[in-house]
């Protein structure tokens, strides 16, 4: 993809084929970037802004105003002063815009508002319960790193035919399996037979590893068939056999020429990543009986709390939209033929998504 | 791919080697067709694979491993696991069909306005797309669950709608492609409208693509319905949705593991027959 735009960028800019002096390009490039980040920045805060706005209408409008719903409910065991007070901070009895632009101003000053079970500010819930999440995902994330690798290696370097082959097989297998039965199957394993955690105090080291694997199992997936694909088309270019005939091993071909640029397309994957980190930290810590961001959301879930799942699904948006903006702005410094300006560019935030969709799970075999 | 560019005398050789691929399909896909078969029977007339009722408790039959009887044993009420398992593949695989039916049409409609219009209509979309990629899937359908009301029907329109960004996008990618073709111009030359090129050129050859991805989907959102069930937002029991079973199971974790890895194995099972169809879709594109 790449490849193909920085020859458009060649045959449409005759500028690049004359030789200014060096410093003058990095001035240009320079400037350049600056302003293609400035741009994204400015994306991603608008991407961040509707996203909370879409989430609002799902959960306010669509769900008919659970604020009101579930303070009136006598479950939860509020006095009719502090009802007052929770429906005048909300808005509730306004119109729905302006409960939208009071909930929207606050989320952008940083204030996510007051726990309608708990009676707490919701960042304090969820600051409380994000470190726990963050080694989960954190640990997961490396996992799928080091799995997506180990499976790319091996889909090259394989001594046997067969082995590549049942290697390539193995992602599949991995999208097929739903992460709670991972789990199951692991707590089955290491608290049941091997005692190495106990189910009722997860949060040890080979409890956390546990369900560090569970949640990074099927996110290797997409990762190595990227990884995967990447490396067959970088094998397949003529630098490649240029390389070969020069006498390089298979191996230094490897390491010094396939892994750089087919590991672009594999940081635009890493917002999806994340993404479905926190799409599945909300499984994984119900399976194991973890603390974390994950349980907030699923005990606002049972009892209605809307604030905490506005702010929760909100923040994941925004750490999602984040994540991709990191994506965004490194690929062009890893792989400088990635263009920054024109029809062509790297595109809209969140088009890395696509990019790498694209070459997971649909055109893995191109 | 172009078979509009392709000389009429052609045609039918073209049909033939592809007969010819049919019959010569690779032995897992033959088995992945198979055991996909089986399961929609299980979806359509559960009654013909089962002569226990799924709902009946048999209190003197509680936690029977498998067995001839039971294959897949029985829970804690005493009920045959199997029959539990066949009469919840209509919810669980039927719903995962809405879920794809719902983001293909969606996604699809708007995808193709975004690639054959252009301009502002795919510049609104496409920002659209890209606020609806921005949430967590996952943690979107939870939500639309929750404020539609927990139910296995709302779980499947929930994740359809989750995925409709993706096929808008795999769609307008497509049309995109395919309205900058030679064909496409030759077919407007010849004074063919807008809309006969739509449905004459565009969507004939955008199908296979938008069909791998579909086929991919549907065993995605089988996961995906089984994962909400599993956390309790589908329908109560007594339904018996995959993921309710695994869940409701994972409380006799010690005692019964059968409750977990029949159910579980059934899943796995039915979601990599998809995937490889998938694969075999994409790579004969």
């Amino acid at each position: 993809m790449s490849a193909i735009s920085a020859l458009g960028s060649e045959t449409a800019d005759p500028a690049s084929g004359s030789h200014p002096p060096d410093d003058r390009i990095g001035v240009r490039s320079r400037r350049r970037y600056l302003l293609y980040a400035l741009r994204r920045v400015i994306q991603a805060i608008f991407v961040i802004i509707l996203a909370y706005v879409i989430t609002f209408f799902v959960i306010s409008v669509l769900g008919s105003n659970p604020i009101q719903t579930t303070l009136s409910s006598p479950q939860a065991g509020l006095d009719p002063s502090s009802i007052k007070k929770l429906e005048a901070y909300y808005g509730v009895n306004g119109s729905i815009l302006h409960q939208l632009w009071l909930g929207l101003s606050r989320f952008l000053r940083g204030q996510l508002g007051t726990s309608l079970q708990y009676h707490l500010p919701v960042s304090k819930l969820i600051l409380t319960a994000l470190p726990y999440t963050l080694k989960l995902g954190g640990m997961a994330l490396l996992i799928s790193l080091l799995f997506a690798c180990l499976l790319a290696y091996g889909s090259q370097r394989f001594p046997l035919a067969a082995g590549r082959s049942f290697i390539r097989s193995i992602p599949s297998f991995f999208l097929s399996v739903p992460n709670f039965v991972i789990g199951l199957l692991l707590i089955e394993l290491f608290s049941f037979h091997f005692h190495t955690f106990d189910v009722l105090n997860p949060d040890n080291l080979v409890g956390t590893i546990c369900a560090a694997f569970a949640l990074a199992i099927p996110i290797s997936a997409p990762l190595s068939e990227v990884l995967i694909a990447n490396l067959d088309t970088e094998g397949a270019q003529e630098y490649a056999l240029v390389a070969r005939s020069r006498g390089l091993t298979e191996a230094k071909l490897f390491l010094r020429h396939l892994v750089k640029p087919s590991s672009v397309p594999a940081i635009t994957m890493f917002a999806i990543i994340i993404g479905e980190l926190m799409g599945g930290a909300l499984i994984t810590e119900e399976v194991f009986g973890r603390t974390g961001v994950g349980t907030v959301m699923y005990q606002a879930v049972t009892t209605g709390d809307a604030p905490v799942l506005q702010a929760v699904v909100a923040l994941a948006a925004a750490v999602f939209v984040v994540a991709n903006l990191i994506a965004d702005l490194v690929a062009p410094l890893v792989d400088p033929r990635i263009e920054l300006v024109g029809p062509r560019a790297a595109g809209g935030l969140v088009r890395g998504l696509g990019r790498g969709f694209q070459a997971g799970n649909l055109l893995g075999s191109r | 791919m172009s078979f509009a560019a392709v000389p009429q005398p052609a045609g039918p050789r073209l049909l033939s080697r592809r007969r010819l691929r049919v019959l010569a399909l690779p032995p897992t896909v033959l088995l992945s067709f198979v055991i996909v078969a089986i399961v929609l029977l299980w979806a359509l007339f559960p009654s013909l694979f089962t002569s226990h009722s799924p709902v009946t408790a048999v209190p003197t039959q509680k936690f029977l491993p498998i067995s001839s009887a039971h294959w897949f044993g029985t829970d804690y009420l005493g009920r045959d696991n199997f029959t539990r398992v066949i009469y919840g593949t209509r919810s669980s695989v039927l719903n995962a069909f809405v879920a794809v039916g719902i983001g293909l049409l969606v996604g699809g409609v708007f995808g193709l306005l975004a690639g054959f219009l252009g301009g502002i209509t795919d510049a609104l979309i496409g920002r659209g797309v890209d606020v609806l990629l921005a949430i967590p899937g996952f943690l979107l359908a939870v939500v639309l669950v929750v404020s539609l009301g927990f139910n296995t029907i709302n779980v499947a329109i929930a994740t359809g709608i989750t995925m409709t960004a993706i096929f808008a996008r795999i769609m307008r990618a497509e049309t995109l492609k395919i309205r900058q073709s030679v064909f496409v111009e030759s077919s407007y030359l010849q004074g063919g409208s807008p809309l006969f090129v739509l449905f004459r050129h565009i969507l004939p050859n955008a199908y296979r693509s938008v069909l791998a991805l579909a086929v991919l989907q549907l065993g995605n959102a089988i996961i995906i319905i089984a994962a909400i069930a599993f956390l309790g937002y589908g329908s109560p029991p007594p339904a018996s949705d995959w993921g309710l079973l695994i869940s409701n199971g994972a409380n006799y974790q010690q005692i019964a593991p059968w409750l977990i890895y029949c159910p579980a194995a059934v899943v796995v099972i039915t979601v990599l027959s998809i995937n490889r169809i998938s694969r075999w879709l994409r790579n004969t594109n």
